[in-house]
């Protein structure tokens, strides 16, 4: 029976042929009419093209001449290494910390994953009211301690801050159930041969804890680097129409401005044929970067 | 045989995911010859309007709504938000997709070209073959024709008026009168400065979200009522050079420090709340903002509205108003036999005498028999009814000219302008070069 599977891959055409038609359908034609749409001239979504434009190549030239669209590349990038950094780190640094303690692990991972399930819509809604500048929970702390000049949270010396923060809190549970099960499945017998050698408690997470966690970290930093070049929700219920003097566009808050907004649907397929480039070139850097290893 | 069998299940699972996917033709065939005893019915009607969010208006809208749903027996499907300019490429965007709602509130000048040009608006000529008495209780002239043919479409609720919202509290506590008719220009400025001086925000505006009503007016203070509405071709010609001095004046207002202090992040809602606060001292905004007075002032009495001072030839009694927003059916209801009585019935139950005479006090209306005046006035209702009676010109705004595009990125380019990070010349002629 199983050598007719193997050895005939008809059926398995019959199985696959749905999903490909589906593929086909709803990912590779529309990406194939969105290169497509970047050439043409079209003032609204539903709107027939009005020709090509003019020169046929018009959008990608503006590409390079658009100071907002190197915006939006920088900090989209900068994105990038801030999930690195914070997001996977302090999840790592929670998830070493919890694996020590005896009671309560439960509690944390619950309290730590919450904000997960919270719709980023929410969440925005939640920051702005934290950040807010007339009233909002900060600047009312502040007041409280002295501060007598409020601070605009959304001006140009401190957007990046409160634009990131609640994107890297909102994700650090994530990755922290990951890489808490992770250390779950390190065997209890190593750490106990380590420390009948003489290993403390910082050199177990050294050379023990780290070294067995590499494939799941690896996981956790190419799910981070392609995740930020997703990330909308949030930034834009807080920073909409790229506040302060657009100056925190992402590259997805720009695409949907541009194709949404300003009606300008062919350069916002543009836009989006960037962002599928990058994403290409990103995940492939990562997988080559990093590496996992066989044990 | 299994593989028959599973052959069989795949193409069956395949087919059912495309019969998913596809129109179906026979099924809306079936609808529209659906006998007419189905059409009469309860149904679920969609309608968008600018009546969301904090809108003045909220909560005269709901009450006539849920009125219409007790007597009919039909459910509204309120997909409202606050009026700007997201919200209206939103609604473009929906119909543009296919996913329009059943009945709008929506702009009837340039905004709407676009409905109109691709049929995907009823005309009232249309609907009154059908249904005679519809927007009977209007004055056809005053209903406000389509500028792409000529034709009406929308039946108007209250028509607007855009005035200087004043805290008089903050005013009596700073020393400053009370403005009135004669109100000029740099009387307005020298309030302004006496007010920032007690540490209290002279004018509660956010240039990042609505600085339309400080365009309009700074603009129309370098013209006249009759040149107000005109569009400029450039920059550089008459109308043009109005705008760039209107714009710079909202500059110098930025430069001399009067707009809150996040101004270019803030939203609407935060401004205003400065007012509600006793925080800030002018607003400018329409007629629908009223509402939101009254539900958020503490004393409805420690505010008024007047004329927005005036400077070169426009009198500070020259307003800005008109009927420039109306219901209007769309082509997918009227198409449908289940939802098109369902439709003009709403039209209808929200613009009765009764109705229309509860969105807000104005003397501009298009109801032949006027508003009813309500018993129960308010003082800023008073204010306000004393404003419209005394205007000496009335001119509807110049930005309804412009297409919803280029409006959203002119306004996306004043805090730019305030800033100085671009110039207003360079501005106007990049929202001019955008065509529809």
């Amino acid at each position: 029976m199983n050598s007719t599977i193997y050895k005939k891959k008809s059926p398995l055409a019959v199985f696959l042929i749905p999903a490909f038609l589906f593929m086909a359908l709803f990912l590779y034609y529309p990406f194939a009419m969105n290169i497509y749409n970047s050439f043409c001239n079209i003032t609204g979504l539903g709107t027939a093209a009005e020709g090509f434009n003019s020169p046929w190549y018009l959008n990608y030239g503006k590409l390079f001449q658009d100071p907002i669209m190197n915006t939006a590349l920088f900090n989209t990038m900068l994105l990038m290494i801030l999930t690195i950094i914070f997001q996977v780190g302090i999840a790592l640094l929670l998830a070493l910390l919890i694996d020590n303690i005896k009671k309560g692990t439960q509690f944390f991972r619950t309290v730590y994953f919450f904000p997960i399930v919270i719709s980023a819509t929410a969440l925005g809604l939640l920051f702005n009211l934290i950040f807010l500048y007339d009233g909002g929970m900060v600047n009312q702390l502040l007041l409280k301690f002295g501060v007598t000049d409020m601070i605009d949270w959304k001006d140009e010396a401190h957007f990046l801050f409160t634009m990131m923060t609640p994107v890297m809190w909102q994700y650090v549970g994530f990755y922290f159930v990951i890489i808490v099960t992770g250390l779950n499945n390190i065997s209890p017998d190593i750490y106990e041969a380590a420390e009948i050698d003489g290993a403390s408690g910082f050199n177990r997470v050294r050379y023990i804890s780290l070294p067995l966690l590499h494939n799941v970290l690896i996981t956790c930093l190419i799910l981070a680097v392609t995740g930020a070049l997703k990330v909308f929700d949030l930034p834009w219920v807080m920073m909409g129409a790229g506040m302060p003097m657009d100056q925190s566009w992402l590259t997805g808050t720009y695409m949907y401005n541009q194709t949404f907004t300003m009606g300008d649907v062919d350069y916002g397929s543009t836009i989006a044929i960037v962002i599928v480039v990058i994403g290409v070139v990103v995940s492939q850097a990562a997988n080559r970067i990093f590496k996992e290893k066989d044990y | 045989m299994k593989r028959i069998t599973a052959f069989i299940l795949t193409m069956a699972l395949g087919s059912a995911m495309l019969a998913g996917c596809q129109s179906t033709p026979a099924a809306s065939q079936a609808a529209s010859q659906a006998p007419s005893s189905e059409a009469a019915k309860p149904v679920e009607i969609t309608v968008v309007t600018s009546y969301g969010g904090d809108d003045g208006n909220r909560a005269n809208y709901e009450a006539a709504y849920k009125a219409y749903e007790t007597a009919t027996g039909n459910t509204v499907k309120d997909a409202s938000g606050t009026s700007n300019e997201e919200w209206k490429a939103k609604i473009m965007a929906d119909f543009e997709t296919g996913a329009e709602p059943d009945v709008l509130f929506y702009f009837n000048g340039v905004d709407a070209n676009k409905l109109v040009q691709g049929g995907k608006v009823v005309s009232i000529d249309e609907i009154r073959k059908t249904y005679p008495d519809y927007a009977s209780n209007m004055t056809d002239d005053r209903l406000g024709a389509s500028p792409a043919d000529g034709k009406n479409y929308s039946v108007p609720v209250n028509g607007y008026w855009e005035g200087l919202f004043i805290n008089k509290k903050v005013l009596k506590d700073c020393g400053v009168e009370v403005p009135g008719a004669d109100y000029t220009w740099d009387q307005f400025l020298k309030d302004c400065e006496t007010i920032k001086s007690k540490g209290i925000t002279p004018i509660a505006c956010s240039l990042q979200e609505v600085p339309h009503y400080w365009f309009e007016y700074c603009i129309f203070n370098h013209g006249t009522p009759a040149t107000h509405p005109k569009l400029p071709a450039s920059s550089t010609d008459e109308v043009g050079k109005a705008w760039a001095e209107g714009l710079n004046d909202i500059k110098t207002l930025y430069t001399k420090g009067y707009f809150p202090k996040n101004t270019t992040t803030a939203t609407d809602a935060e401004t205003f709340q400065l007012m509600a606060d006793d925080k800030a001292a002018f607003a400018i905004d329409g007629s629908w903002k009223i509402g939101w007075f009254q539900e958020n002032a503490k004393s409805i009495d420690d505010f008024t509205v007047t004329y927005v001072p005036g400077e070169n030839g426009r009198k500070s009694t020259d307003i800005i108003g008109g009927l420039s927003m109306g219901y209007y059916i769309t082509q997918k209801a009227w198409s449908d036999p289940a939802k098109q009585k369902a439709c003009v019935d709403f039209v209808k139950a929200m613009t009765t005498d009764e109705v229309v005479s509860t969105f807000g006090a104005t003397a501009v209306t298009a109801l032949k028999n006027g508003t009813i005046a309500k018993s129960d006035t308010d003082s800023l209702e008073q204010a306000a009814m004393a404003m419209t009676k005394g205007a000496t010109g009335i001119t509807p705004a110049t930005q309804d000219g412009l297409i919803q595009t280029a409006r959203t990125a002119l306004f996306a380019d004043i805090k730019n302008i305030a800033t100085g990070k671009t110039t207003a010349e360079k501005a106007i002629d990049a929202c001019l070069a955008i065509k529809s």
